[in-house]
C-alpha cells in the first residue's frame, strides 16, 4: 500500500514548468508559476477534495507545463548558425575565445546563467593556466629556488620542478587548461540547446 | 498535398483556436471583471476551444501586455488575494472588429464547406 504525497505531485508539476519556462524573464516566469499555482488551489478547493485523483485531474487538465511555457513566449531560443559559430569559436584557443564570447553573449538562444556558465567554463581553466605561467615565470626568474610562495592559492599542488625546461606538472595543467576548457564550455552550451530544443519539440507536439 | 495530412489539419485547427480563444477572454470580460481561474473554467466549458487550460495564464498577460484588459488585486473570502481582469476601451473595440470579421469569415467558410456537390 502506498501513499501518494499530494503535495509532491503538485511540486513535481511546478518545477517542470519553472524549467521549461526557463528561456522566460526571471519576473514573468516567477509570475507565470504562481498563477498555475493559484489556480491549483482553487481548482482543488472548487472540486472540493485534495486526493491523489483531484489532484491528477486538475493536473491534467492544465496540460504538461512544457506547453503552457511554449504558449508563454514565441521561443526566442530558437538557436542556429550564431550559436553554432559561437561553440566553434570557443573551442579555438585566444583568437576563438574573443569571437566566441561576443557571440555567445550576442546570442538570445541561452539564459544570462548559460552564458555566464559557459564561459566561465571556458575561461576559468585558462585563467588557471595563467596564473601557472605566472608561477613560473616568477619562479625561473628568482631561480635561487625558493619558490615565490606567492602562487595565488590557486594550485596547491606541487610546483612542479619549474624553470628546468620538462613538462612539469605546471607546464601541463596550463597546457590542458588551454586546449581543454574551450571545448569543454562549447560542449555544455551545447547540450543547453538541445535540452530546450527537446522542451521545444515536445510542446508543439 | 504536403498540408493535407492529418497533422496539418490538426495543426491548423489548434492555430485557429489559439486566434479565436483571446477574444473569448475579451467576450466574457464584456460583463465586468473576472479572475484568473474564473475564465479558465468558463472557457473550457466550450467544447473543443481549450485543450489545456494552463496556457491560458500566458494569454492573459499578452492580453494585459497589449493593453487589452488590465488587472487589479481584490481580497477573496476563500484565500489569498486575486487577480481580476477587465476590459479596456481598446479591448472593446479590438473586441468588436473582431465581432464583426468573425461573422463575415464564419459565413464565409460554412458557405463553402456546406455547398456539397453543388455547382
Amino acid at each position: 500500500m502506498t501513499i501518494v504525497h499530494t503535495d509532491k505531485l503538485v511540486r513535481d508539476y511546478l518545477r517542470r514548468l519553472e524549467r521549461a519556462a526557463a528561456p522566460l524573464a526571471p519576473s514573468r516566469r516567477a509570475e507565470l508559476v504562481a498563477e498555475i499555482r493559484e489556480h491549483i488551489d482553487d481548482a482543488l478547493l472548487t472540486a472540493g477534495a485534495a486526493d491523489e485523483v483531484a489532484v491528477r485531474n486538475v493536473l491534467e487538465r492544465l496540460g504538461p507545463p512544457e506547453e503552457i511555457a511554449a504558449a508563454a513566449g514565441p521561443s526566442q531560443r530558437r538557436s542556429g548558425r550564431l550559436e553554432l559559430a559561437a561553440m566553434i569559436a570557443l573551442a579555438v584557443p585566444f583568437v576563438g575565445w574573443l569571437v566566441g564570447v561576443v557571440l555567445v553573449a550576442a546570442s538570445r538562444a541561452w539564459t544570462g546563467r548559460e552564458k555566464v556558465v559557459g564561459i566561465a567554463i571556458c575561461l576559468v581553466p585558462v585563467f588557471i593556466a595563467g596564473l601557472g605561467f605566472v608561477a613560473v615565470g616568477a619562479e625561473s626568474s628568482a631561480e635561487v629556488g625558493v619558490p615565490v610562495g606567492t602562487a595565488p592559492g590557486t594550485l596547491p599542488e606541487e610546483h612542479g620542478g619549474g624553470g628546468d625546461g620538462g613538462l612539469g606538472p605546471i607546464e601541463l595543467v596550463v597546457v590542458l587548461g588551454t586546449f581543454l576548457g574551450g571545448p569543454l564550455g562549447a560542449v555544455y552550451l551545447g547540450s543547453r540547446l538541445r535540452r530546450t530544443a527537446a522542451a521545444g519539440e515536445l510542446a508543439s507536439a | 498535398m504536403p498540408c493535407m495530412e492529418p497533422g496539418g489539419t490538426r495543426n491548423s485547427l489548434s492555430q485557429l483556436r489559439r486566434g479565436a480563444v483571446e477574444y473569448c477572454v475579451l467576450a466574457l470580460l464584456r460583463g465586468g471583471e473576472r479572475y484568473g481561474f474564473e475564465l479558465v473554467r468558463k472557457l473550457s466549458e466550450v467544447d473543443g476551444l481549450v485543450t489545456s487550460e494552463g496556457t491560458i495564464y500566458p494569454l492573459l498577460t499578452r492580453l494585459r501586455r497589449d493593453r487589452l484588459v488590465t488587472t487589479f488585486w481584490r481580497e477573496s473570502e476563500t484565500g489569498p488575494p486575486r487577480r481580476y481582469y477587465q476590459l479596456t476601451d481598446g479591448g472593446r473595440e479590438a473586441l468588436a472588429g473582431f465581432t464583426e470579421e468573425w461573422a463575415r469569415f464564419r459565413n464565409g467558410v460554412d458557405g463553402l464547406l456546406m455547398e456539397e456537390g453543388t455547382r
